[in-house]
């Protein structure tokens, strides 16, 4: 590696140190005044280190609020919008990957327009179409609404990576007797996983972090609210027991952190697959 | 049931597989598209909208054109995007290079830096607005301690302050996904031509400036015209932080949409200021445009 050897080694440990530390300060404060009285919240100076830790600041989060159902809608949508969107965008990554199509490069528009649509104009023409269907005031408006976001670009990342899987592999498994359904879940998905595995994360994310479909479709009820809208709502005007709001973001981010932590090390090579062309 | 496997048939098969993504596509982006085109043309309020059309008029075209408030909206928005997408583009630039070293723990250290992408929008900005607390946040309180300040900043209340506080949190969400970009970007640049300038006596940073940018510079534009298009488009980070206020300083074109349509429930208004900032954004991502239907096609 020649061209690393200028760079000392503790150098660059030190800096990244550095970074973390920085850049995970607010996740390390959120944890710490979830766990800290509200009394002592409004002391000067702050405490940066855990001191006799409130857990019962959870359940008095529970207790006040309907936390568990905001957890339980942003689940269900999540999930809805995960099977949704990797179905879809894996048969048409998939086609897009191996087939000469005509009007293949629509695709790629459609992948840019969704890119470029604001999010707060969309919502105006999905508010008629949805009324019209009936589907305001469910969870399924805004589990389409996620989905024409996630799938145009989750199509692309996948496209990039069934780029990458040789064809005679799919060759070899026809010959073998295998149908060109089959051998798309028989080989092409098992072999992709990684690229599946980056998708998937993307998703996710996406979809767990979505506030505003949530606000425009489903506010009216509070019984559908989801994580974000419930947190934003804590938020008050004047008054905010910071200590309560913290619990439900950390409690609301966990899920979020747990799969990201899981499925990171895919994240850039499904990226470096999708964006290197 | 047709065979797929005969070759006579076997590029039907394609358009089967991709025909559920480009229906729902049609459904669901161009259509909508249209009806927004369509909507903007009309005087329409919420209770109205979708039941029975209202006459065309240009009248939504004019009122934006001649009101102050969307050029204040836009000036926002440009500066914005100039202020989040230069720096966050520097710092997950200088992080995916730190990264792209080897050390110990590397892999472990990449999570780290770009853990704060998985953490929701709306979190965020709770989460920032009370480490920007005026009276008991931490952020005044480094500041104060440090002799930055002499006196609290008052985050919420202070145009130019809510200003700064709203780029704060975009650019702490934003970086890791540049980073995550880029260093995928780095790892695909061919050790031999870093070998070959070794070779030929160049140091590190003549290595950076005439291996590692030139290389780069098509993945750095990508990020950039990226994140532009984030900032034109978010909506969560400003509406929970600020709602686009004090007087306005923080109400960028996504947040003036939302306000029109689902808050003053002109429909019209809203969909105009929409169609003109998804113009802004195409004009803005003209670059991209090959390179996407290259790749996809």
């Amino acid at each position: 590696m020649a061209k690393r050897k200028n760079l000392k080694p503790w150098g660059v440990g030190a800096t990244v140190i550095a970074i973390c530390g920085v850049v995970l300060f607010p996740i390390y404060w959120m944890i710490l005044t979830s766990l800290s009285k509200s009394t002592e919240l409004r002391s000067y100076p702050p405490r940066f280190l855990p001191h006799d830790p409130q857990w019962g600041t959870f359940s008095e989060l529970l207790a006040a609020h309907p936390f568990d159902v905001w957890f339980m809608n942003s689940l269900k949508i999540a999930i809805a919008v995960l099977v949704l969107s990797l179905t879809i965008s894996v048969l048409a990554a998939y086609a897009l990957s191996r087939f000469r199509l005509k009007g293949g490069q629509s695709m790629g528009l459609f992948i840019l327009t969704a890119k470029m649509l604001p999010g707060t104009l969309i919502i105006i023409p999905f508010f008629v179409i949805f009324r019209q269907m009936g589907l305001i005031g469910s969870l399924w408006s805004v589990v389409i609404a996620q989905a024409t976001m996630i799938i145009p670009f989750a199509t692309w990342m996948l496209k990039g990576y069934f780029d990458t899987i040789p064809v005679e592999l799919e060759q070899a498994a026809i010959v073998d007797g295998c149908s060109p359904i089959g051998t798309i879940f028989r080989i092409v998905l098992p072999v992709s996983a990684p690229g599946l595995a980056a998708t998937s994360l993307y998703c996710f994310v996406l979809s767990w972090s979505d506030f505003l479909f949530a606000r425009t479709f489903v506010v009216t009820s509070e019984s559908l609210w989801t994580l974000n809208l419930g947190i934003s709502s804590l938020k008050g005007e004047w008054i905010t027991d910071w200590n309560i709001v913290m619990a439900a973001s950390l409690m609301a981010s966990l899920p979020i952190i747990a799969v990201f932590l899981f499925l990171e090390r895919y994240m850039v090579g499904g990226l470096a697959a999708g964006s290197e062309k | 049931m047709i065979d797929f496997s005969s070759p006579r048939h076997r590029h039907k098969l394609g358009y089967l597989l991709i025909a559920p993504a480009l229906i729902m596509m049609a459904l669901i982006i161009v259509y909508p598209i249209l009806l927004s085109v369509d909507i903007s043309f009309q005087d329409v309020k919420i209770a109205r909208i979708g039941s029975d059309r209202k006459p065309f008029s240009i009248e939504n075209y004019e009122w934006l054109f001649t009101s102050g408030e969307f050029y204040n909206s836009l000036w926002v928005t440009v500066r914005l995007l100039l202020f989040v997408g230069g720096t966050a583009l520097i710092f997950g630039f200088a992080c995916a290079l730190l990264l792209n070293e080897k050390f110990k723990g590397r892999s472990f250290a990449r999570l780290l830096v770009i853990l704060p992408w998985a953490v929701p929008e709306v979190v965020a900005v709770v989460i920032w607005a009370w480490m920007l607390d005026s009276s008991f946040g931490v952020f005044n309180w480094i500041l104060l301690t440090t002799g930055m300040i002499s006196e609290p900043i008052a985050f919420a209340s202070d145009p130019t302050s809510a200003f700064f506080s709203v780029c704060l949190v975009m650019i702490w969400k934003g970086y890791p996904f540049i980073c995550i970009m880029l260093l995928a970007g780095l790892q695909s640049i061919p050790e031999e031509q870093y070998q070959a300038a070794s070779v030929d006596g160049a140091n590190v940073f003549q290595r950076f400036w005439h291996v590692t940018i030139p290389n780069m510079l098509p993945v750095l534009g990508v990020c950039f015209v990226m994140t532009a298009l984030w900032v034109f488009r978010d909506f969560a980070i400003i509406f929970v932080l600020t709602e686009g206020g004090p007087v306005g300083s923080t109400k960028s074109l996504a947040i003036m949409t939302f306000e029109q349509s689902f808050q003053f429930f002109r429909m019209g208004r809203a969909a105009a200021v929409g169609v003109i900032t998804l113009i802004l954004c195409a004009i803005l991502s003209r670059a991209l445009v090959s390179r996407f239907a290259k790749s996809v096609a």
